[in-house]
């Protein structure tokens, strides 16, 4: 029981986790990368802070998105069959964090394709 | 009491009455027997939630008088150009103290205490889980946060601004002992603060009413669970600040001073990631209160409940991506900065949704305009301003320009009244007939809450305009002809319309407010909620079965069962005093907590602790660290009583429930409260990787500096083994201490002392290494990095020592054995969080420097 207690507060909170790790790995490689002027290396063509950024940005919309689509299916599921009150508020609860946790990842990566990466 | 009508719903059928009546002769009386508390002087030792948390708001309110004064004096120096009412000296002192006090020893303690008190009555718990902590975490608080205030009296306060900015504040411009009251004084409060976060977090997911499932919990309780996690998250950043900012200045280790490869940009990372947060963390418990007050106030449940949860949840996650908005003007990359941009507009979002929420709940019922109402509406408005003007200095390029004006001035102060503030006059007026024979005056709340709301925007209103046109803040006088005198006049004669307000307040306070429980004012509200239950110095008769948000509304019998004893654990198992432990998502009964009673250890302990801190401050060293080993001494007294074991067979507290009196392992609410502190020293840990990092970045080419080289491998790698080795002994001792037979065999001591000696030897181990490799603290950050990191291992390789050798003492008085292993279970977690730690600590401090060549 603890697994699944622990299993629905992680699908919960899965997309504010990705988006804390988002914000802190692109701060923590912009950071770097302009400290220590290796921010002129490009990756397919792209600087390396914006590519950095838009691959953290990409991983963390996947994972959110995993989870939201998890927690609708839960959240369908919840409506059909007999399930506590306290097992389909926390579906209800994750597909509504999750959903709007996609729309803070996105918002949070668009400065990497509109400002210069060390400025 | 008139329940409005609800739609009938299968989850929302009254449960059956588990306990039938007569109740059996005594039984009340036993209970009243438990609870009750000492009589004469000894009344202080009582840690029963009711008084403590009486109390705890009381400080906090006589902090806000106090922090409230100064800003008067700081307002009459300010209301005529070139006036030499303040000098610019004590001018510094004002304004860093009302700062200072107002948000570390009234808004923060003010929202904790509040919750002391409302938290058990609203979750229907006899108490919190841990009272002798929660007296503790008072006591520190009361003592400490007096003494620090009164350092004003003798200018000894500090004068750095409440955020203490080195180099400003660093031995080189401000050598006296100012700053040091406040990284000493603040520090142990923030402390305080943190042992009141454990006890809310483990409060509110483990001691609630039956059935309060988590789609049940009162909406406070879950901001107060947000506010709690928030603390744990974001103090320790500024305990690491204040500590390394002290060590610097006592030992000349460099963190902060740039000629030596320190950063002072590295203290306001460290002091903005708790400083940012901490105005949610005031926020959100006001938001709860709120989320509380207008449904009682429109007679209709809170509209948009899950959307209040997630908005909750929402903001506690994204107020940690806002903390550079305070360091705009500090020359970061553009691109960083638009970061925090784009967070600090994003958590505007779930704040609006609280505000949505709130209008459309006052829109779907009836608003009686009372004086909560009032000040329920004076904090939307004036926090919605407040917000929007958020929003303005979220841009950077804005912020660039009203930067350390009195625009920032006005801003904060619409954030922090209309958020904080309002809200809790609002819960003043509302709960007070919880805790008192009578409410307070209609008729003077109204005359309170025109004064303070029109003084509030009086105030603040003209000094947008003041620091739009220039007037930088923290100056103690300005010149005649720079166009501020009216401006600053009006904000002058509006702060005094604020202290009418509050002056009305203490004046309908002392003529009303008479400390009550049995004899309440009870529920004048016709409020839904818990807290508004018949109850007495033991909370509620018996322990109810709820089956909704608002059960007063929806189950019309539910007081007089309460009160009559039909409800669960109408009396007491174990004739002390207890606390029903639910499960965390459905609030099943899972074991009745025996909770230790009144008793002079936690007032002793919280005395001395602060002793211990304020004597280190005036470099009184001897008697300081006497004062140490006494509260070290009243812990371990106070700790002994505690960990009973089972004392009696299981319980049946109604309905055919037995639940044991004592359990082990992840159900025990203290297994919790050690998981919490582990978290928080992680986190204290984790800030100190940022700083050794953040270093590196500033010092590209001295990591280590120029001609050290770093000790040879077989150093950390003898200190690893040790650590493991040290582990695995303990993990041996925890099998050895298994059964249900009550074993107590004698190699479980014998492990724990060998496993001591190897811990210990792994630290020293880890220190003489720096130290034979002639690495020097004070010479260079990168050395006072180092030793920052081995230090903190070193003070955790102590307690866990201290933990061991309690252990051992348990065994030794047969107080420990396979069925009571609790204090050895506390022991184990905390030996393997120092032991990961030290590993982690390892291979950062000897394979950084390898990693990135500078070895």
């Amino acid at each position: 029981m603890a697994a699944v207690r622990t299993g629905q507060v992680l699908l919960m909170l899965a997309g504010l986790i990705a988006w804390a790790v988002q914000f802190s790995l692109i701060y923590g490689a912009t950071s770097t990368l302009c400290g220590r002027e290796w921010a002129d290396a490009t990756l397919l063509g792209l600087g390396i802070v914006p590519a950095s950024i838009l691959t953290v940005t990409l991983a963390a919309l996947a994972v959110t998105a995993a989870a939201f689509a998890w927690s609708l299916k839960g959240y369908r599921s919840a409506e059909t069959r007999p399930v506590s009150a306290a097992d389909r508020f926390m579906v209800q609860s994750a597909a509504l964090v999750n959903g709007f946790s996609l729309i803070v990842i996105l918002w949070q990566g668009i400065p990497a394709f509109i400002l210069p990466a060390c400025a | 009491m008139n329940a409005p009508e609800r739609p009938e719903s299968f989850e929302r059928r009254e449960p059956e009455l588990p306990n039938a009546l007569p109740r059996p002769a005594g039984e009340f009386e036993a209970l009243k027997r438990a609870w009750k508390s000492p009589r004469g002087l000894s009344f202080i030792t009582d840690v029963n939630n009711t008084y403590v948390g009486i109390w705890y708001v009381g400080t906090a309110f006589l902090f806000f008088i106090l922090a409230g004064i100064l800003a008067l004096i700081m307002r009459a120096q300010l209301a005529v150009p070139e006036s030499d009412l303040v000098g610019h000296d004590l001018y510094n002192q004002l304004f860093t103290m009302h700062g200072t006090v107002m948000m570390f020893l009234f808004a923060v303690p003010a929202v904790e205490a509040a919750s002391v008190y409302l938290l058990p009555n609203m979750q229907a718990a006899r108490d919190l889980p841990f009272p002798r902590l929660s007296a503790y975490a008072f006591w520190a608080y009361f003592v400490g946060g007096l003494v620090f205030f009164g350092t004003i009296f003798f200018g000894l306060a500090p004068n750095g601004g409440w955020f203490m900015y080195p180099p400003l504040t660093g031995t080189k411009y401000s050598p006296a002992d100012n700053a040091d009251w406040w990284l000493l004084g603040i520090g142990f409060i923030e402390i305080s603060a943190i042992a009141g976060a454990i006890e809310i977090i483990v409060g509110v997911m483990k001691t609630r009413a039956v059935g309060m499932s988590l789609d049940k919990l009162p909406v406070y309780s879950w901001a107060m669970l947000v506010f709690a996690v928030m603390i744990v998250i974001g103090f320790p950043a500024i305990i690491l600040g204040t500590l390394l900012l002290e060590m610097e200045r006592a030992f000349d280790w460099p963190f902060f001073i740039a000629e030596r490869g320190g950063d002072p940009l590295l203290w306001q990372h460290l002091f903005w990631f708790f400083g940012h947060p901490e105005v949610y963390i005031i926020f959100l418990p006001a938001t709860g209160m709120v989320s509380m007050i207008v449904p009682a106030m429109a007679q209709t449940p809170l509209v948009g409940y899950r959307l209040i949860v997630l908005a909750l949840i929402a903001t506690g996650f994204l107020s940690f991506g806002l903390w550079v908005h305070h360091m705009f003007a500090t020359g970061l990359p553009k691109m960083s900065l638009s970061f925090f941009s784009a967070a600090s507009t994003a958590v505007a979002v779930p704040s609006g949704i609280q505000v949505f929420a709130w209008i459309a709940t006052i829109a779907s019922g009836r608003m009686k305009l009372t004086t909560p109402s009032l000040f329920v509406i004076g904090f939307l408005l004036i926090f919605t301003l407040g917000g929007l003007t958020g929003v303005m200095v979220a841009m950077a390029p804005f912020d660039w320009q009203a930067h350390d004006t009195y625009f920032v001035v006005a801003h904060l102060h619409y954030v922090l009244i209309g958020g904080m503030v309002f809200p809790l006059f609002a819960a003043f007026y509302y709960w007070i007939p919880v805790a008192s024979k009578h409410a307070l005056s209609e008729r003077l709340g109204r005359w309170v809450f025109g004064l303070m709301f029109l003084g509030v925007n009086v105030t603040f209103l003209p000094m947008h305009i003041t620091g739009l046109i220039g007037m930088p803040r923290r100056v103690y006088t300005y010149p005649v002809d720079m166009g501020w005198d009216a401006l600053n006049l009006v904000s002058t004669i509006g702060s005094f319309m604020i202290a009418l307000g509050v002056a009305i307040f203490i004046y309908d306070l002392a003529r009303k407010f008479r400390f009550a429980s049995e004899d309440n004012a009870g529920n004048v509200w016709n409020a839904g909620t818990l807290e508004w239950l018949p109850n007495g110095q033991y909370a509620t008769r018996s322990i109810p079965a709820v089956v909704s948000r608002e059960p007063l509304w929806d189950q019309p019998n539910l007081s007089k069962d309460v009160e009559e004893g039909r409800y669960y654990l109408p009396g007491t198992a174990t004739g002390g005093r207890e606390a029903l432990v639910t499960s965390p998502f459905d609030a099943r009964p899972q074991y009745i907590l025996q909770i230790p009673g009144a008793g002079w250890q936690p007032l002793l302990a919280a005395v001395f602790t602060a002793a211990f801190f304020l004597l280190l401050t005036v470099k009184l060293v001897l008697p300081s660290v006497v004062c140490g080993v006494i509260a070290i001494g009243c812990v371990i007294w106070w700790l002994w009583e505690t960990d009973p074991g089972p004392t009696r067979p299981p319980a049946d507290i109604g309905g055919g429930i037995v639940v044991p009196v004592y359990v082990t392992g992840p159900m025990n609410h203290s297994w919790w409260a050690m998981i919490v502190l582990m978290v928080v020293s992680g986190m204290v840990f984790t800030c100190m990787i940022f700083s050794y990092l953040f270093l590196w970045l500033v010092n590209p080419s001295a990591w280590p500096a120029q001609g050290f080289v770093p000790p040879h491998w077989v150093w950390p790698a003898t200190a690893a083994a040790l650590y493991v080795a040290s582990a695995i002994l303990i993990d041996r001792a925890s099998g050895n201490l298994r059964g249900e037979d009550r074993r107590s065999p004698r190699s479980v001591p014998v492990l724990i002392g060998i496993a001591l000696l190897l811990v210990s030897a792994a630290s020293a181990a880890d220190l003489a290494a720096q130290w034979r490799a002639g690495l020097s603290p004070s010479a260079h950050a990168y050395g006072a990095a180092v030793y920052a990191l081995v230090s903190y291992q070193i003070f955790f390789v102590l307690t866990t020592l201290l933990m061991g050798l309690y252990t051992i003492a348990r065994w030794l008085t047969g107080k420990l054995d396979s069925v009571r292993r609790t204090t050895f279970d506390n022991t184990m977690l905390f030996w393997y969080y120092t032991v990961g730690q030290g590993l982690v600590g390892i291979v950062v401090v000897h394979g950084f420097p390898r990693l990135t060549g500078g070895v």
